[in-house]
């Protein structure tokens, strides 16, 4: 079977699973609505069914509540969720291993802080309807990449020991600095805790419009960097000699991947270990081909998040808690399986 | 006919790493079609070179040029379509198929936008079936074993259907059964598809025996390039590797062969650190029973002699091949008086006489009588009583009489060479 079909045939039946869950998170919440009704709201929606169905009998108030507060909500956490697995997907393929992400590597921690600092220092300003703390977060996690990956390469090759504790190492000065913010910034303390702590629950249609467009188009660039990437897995000398044009191709997937990581944060603050275990789940199920690897991770990415966050939003409720709490529950343990497993392996 | 076309030429090439000049001033050019084996020891800069030629790395000075084109103005891809490099390992991070890792040798066909097509699956299958592994085509490559691995980055490199191959030392930690393989395939692709082969070889003589040019490289510079036979010998290997060897010749195909020169002495540390230089060592050759010990003696560092020796021994093989002079006689002649001079003379001149084990008939008894002569004006005689001289006594007694008025006039006697060099 062609790569093309087999890649189709994975992400059209992810599609499908997406799609029964993004009905299902919708139904239920605070307000119970029916699965059918759900349905047929969200299918109002759609341009071109919207003219077969009568809407009519159904509550307008459950319309208000899907459309306006479940359904920007749940599309945010999945496009967080894309952004968080493929760039879990190329930093796994750069860094020629399966346990780096966002969240591991520090890139998380970069974005933070530089959205912190966009939060408390500059207000009002933003460019092109981007907000400070987008564009700080962005800039944040440029520098916390490169700083990791310069710390832990050494002519060419990155060390995975020194990838992983330069990442907590940078993590952990990040999160202090962050602290110290919030500290002498009293006023803004609140403000600073909600964001950090996993806020999708100020989601609304116009978070979503800025910023997934922009996740999309970063994602398909780095989508036609995916045969480089498998060839670069076997190490920058042997993709040299095969043709591949090692070092700008790791710059162009190392900025685009800490940049779609950091359009993540900036929404919906830290969450972490989404990009590390739903391309190993993937891995598992089509294979390391990241050419069917990175799109139907980023679906499973979709997946992931949106599961977790319709937890995160009905496991306690009427109380919430912050995502990144479930996330992490599932993923920490996931993620030490990998590092026990991995020492029977040679890196 | 024209003469053939250069596949590739490279000119005053130099290059450094970290401030240490690792290639200096290389040139050479490489016709269509050759097979031609880089020899060297480590960090004589062979590795860089492959490198630089397929502009894995940069920064060098000079001029690389691949089919007629300065590679300085190839993109990657082009280069990796004009030629293919074997590694001496791939360790993927990832577990790809067989076939996902050969189709990453079509990588330099397939545009950025665009998908494997038709000529690439061709591509693929064709370069599996020559090199057998079709049928584990869907195997992943994290589970083969080094063999197979080292087959299919193999097949990776011939994918890309290049008219250079570039081997950088493929089979240097493979069986035995595996290398032969390898070299058979080299072998038949430079043969039927004119491909050509340049490579880095760990085994001298695989690359001898198989090459048609062999280039020595020394501290980045070329030291000789040419064919086997011009410039592999004794002298050269000595120069470029710093060892001593044997160079004989392969009994069935007639090439070159080198074999190295072993040091009993040297685990005991007696050659390096005792070993009297200027201590001179006469040897009582026949048979070839002299050749262990001038072997031993010459490697220790001693000033060695040996004689007499009739032409067709093997003795005087060795003696040839170690440098070592040597009074000479006739083949199947007795030792004449002129010869038994000489080899007095050769006595007179050295401390110390040795005589192995030798077989003793009427032809060269008067071997035995210098000996005699020289214990008895006061030299020192080492003897080697291996074997019981009743049994190499084909003069009816006579030597063993003389052998054992040797013995007591005062010869040492040790019962193996590995004694030898305690008592010098």
């Amino acid at each position: 079977m062609g790569t093309g079909r087999k890649t189709i045939k994975h992400t059209i039946i992810l599609l499908i699973i997406l799609i029964a869950l993004i009905i299902v998170a919708a139904s239920i919440g605070a307000a119970k609505v029916n699965l059918k009704d759900t349905s047929l709201i969200i299918a109002s929606f759609i341009p071109g069914v919207n003219h077969f169905i009568n809407t009519a009998r159904l509550d307008p108030r459950d319309i208000v509540i899907i459309s306006q507060i479940r359904l920007p909500r749940i599309f945010l956490s999945i496009f967080v969720g894309i952004a968080l697995a493929s760039a879990g997907v190329i930093f796994q393929g750069l860094f020629r291993n399966p346990m780096a992400d966002p969240f591991v590597i520090g890139v998380s921690a970069g974005a933070a802080f530089g959205a912190t600092i966009g939060l408390v220092f500059i207000t009002g300003v933003g460019l092109l309807g981007i907000s400070t703390t987008t564009i700080f977060a962005l800039l944040g996690a440029l520098v916390t990449t490169f700083l990791v990956y310069s710390i832990s390469s050494a002519r060419g090759k990155v060390s995975v020991t020194t990838l992983l504790l330069s990442g907590i190492a940078l993590s952990a000065m990040l999160s202090a600095m962050t602290s110290f913010i919030m500290i002498f910034r009293g006023h803004d303390l609140a403000k600073i805790i909600f964001w950090i702590m996993g806020g999708l629950t100020a989601a609304s249609w116009y978070k979503f419009n800025i910023i997934a467009p922009m996740v999309v188009v970063l994602i398909i660039i780095s989508g036609f960097y995916m045969r480089d990437l498998n060839i670069i897995s076997l190490g920058d000398e042997r993709a040299a000699q095969l043709g591949v044009q090692t070092d700008r191709v790791k710059k162009i997937l190392l900025i685009m991947a800490s940049l779609i990581a950091a359009l993540a944060v900036s929404i919906s603050g830290i969450i972490g270990f989404v990009g590390l275990i739903t391309p190993h789940i993937l891995r598992l199920i089509v294979g390391p081909d990241h050419k069917i690897l990175y799109p139907t991770s980023a679906v499973a990415g979709g997946i992931v998040l949106l599961m977790s966050d319709t937890l995160a939003r009905t496991i306690l409720m009427p109380r919430e808690i912050p995502v990144g709490i479930i996330t992490s529950i599932v993923g920490v343990p996931f993620f030490l399986y990998l590092l026990v497993k991995s020492k029977k392996q040679v890196f | 006919m024209s003469r053939k076309r250069k596949v590739l030429s490279v000119k005053n090439l130099d290059f450094s790493y970290n401030q240490n000049k690792v290639l200096d001033n290389i040139s050479f050019s490489v016709e269509e079609g050759s097979f031609i084996s880089i020899l060297g020891p480590n960090g004589s800069g062979k590795s860089t070179l492959v490198n630089l030629i397929s502009k894995v790395l940069r920064g060098y000075e000079g001029k690389i040029e691949v089919g007629g084109r300065d590679i300085k103005e190839l993109n990657p891809k082009d280069i990796a379509k004009m030629v293919a490099v074997v590694p001496q390992y791939t360790n993927p991070g990832f577990s790809f198929t067989v076939a996902e890792m050969v189709m990453m040798g079509r990588h330099p066909y397939i545009s950025r936008f665009g998908m494997e097509g038709k000529e690439d699956f061709d591509a693929v299958s064709g370069a599996m079936e020559k090199t057998k592994i079709l049928p584990f085509a869907n195997r992943k490559f994290t589970e083969l074993s080094g063999g197979e691995k080292q087959r299919v980055i193999m097949t990776q490199a011939l994918a890309q259907d290049s008219s250079i191959l570039l081997l950088d030392e493929p089979t240097s930690h493979l069986d035995i059964n595996f290398q032969i393989e390898f070299m058979n395939l080299f072998l038949s692709l430079n043969k039927k598809e004119n491909k050509t082969i340049i490579g880095i070889f760990h085994d001298v003589n695989l690359a001898i025996q198989n090459s048609k040019k062999i280039m020595l490289l020394k501290e980045g510079r070329i030291f000789n390039f040419g064919s086997g036979e011009d410039i592999i010998n004794r002298e050269s290997i000595k120069s470029v590797f710093g060892s001593d060897v044997f160079i004989g010749r392969n009994p069935v195909t007639k090439k070159l062969y080198v074999s190295p020169v072993f040091n009993p002495g040297d685990d005991q540390g007696i050659s390096s650190q005792k070993a009297n230089k200027y201590l001179r060592v006469h040897i009582i050759g026949g048979g070839g029973a002299a050749s262990p010990v001038m072997n031993l003696l010459h490697s220790s560092g001693y000033t060695v002699s040996c004689g007499v020796i009739n032409t067709l021994d093997t003795d005087i093989d060795t003696a040839q091949m170690l440098g070592i002079p040597y009074v000479a006689e006739a083949p199947f002649s007795p030792i004449s008086f002129i010869s038994q001079n000489k080899n007095i003379e050769f006595i007179k001149s050295s401390d110390v006489v040795i005589l192995p084990a030798v077989e003793f008939g009427s032809g060269n008894f008067s071997n035995l009588v210098s000996v005699k002569e020289a214990i008895s004006s006061g030299e020192k005689v080492i003897v080697i009583d291996e074997k019981n001289i009743r049994e190499r006594d084909h003069t009816g007694g006579k030597a063993e009489k003389l052998y054992r008025r040797i013995i007591e006039d005062g010869a040492i006697v040790v019962k193996s060479i590995n004694q030898v060099l305690r008592c010098l």
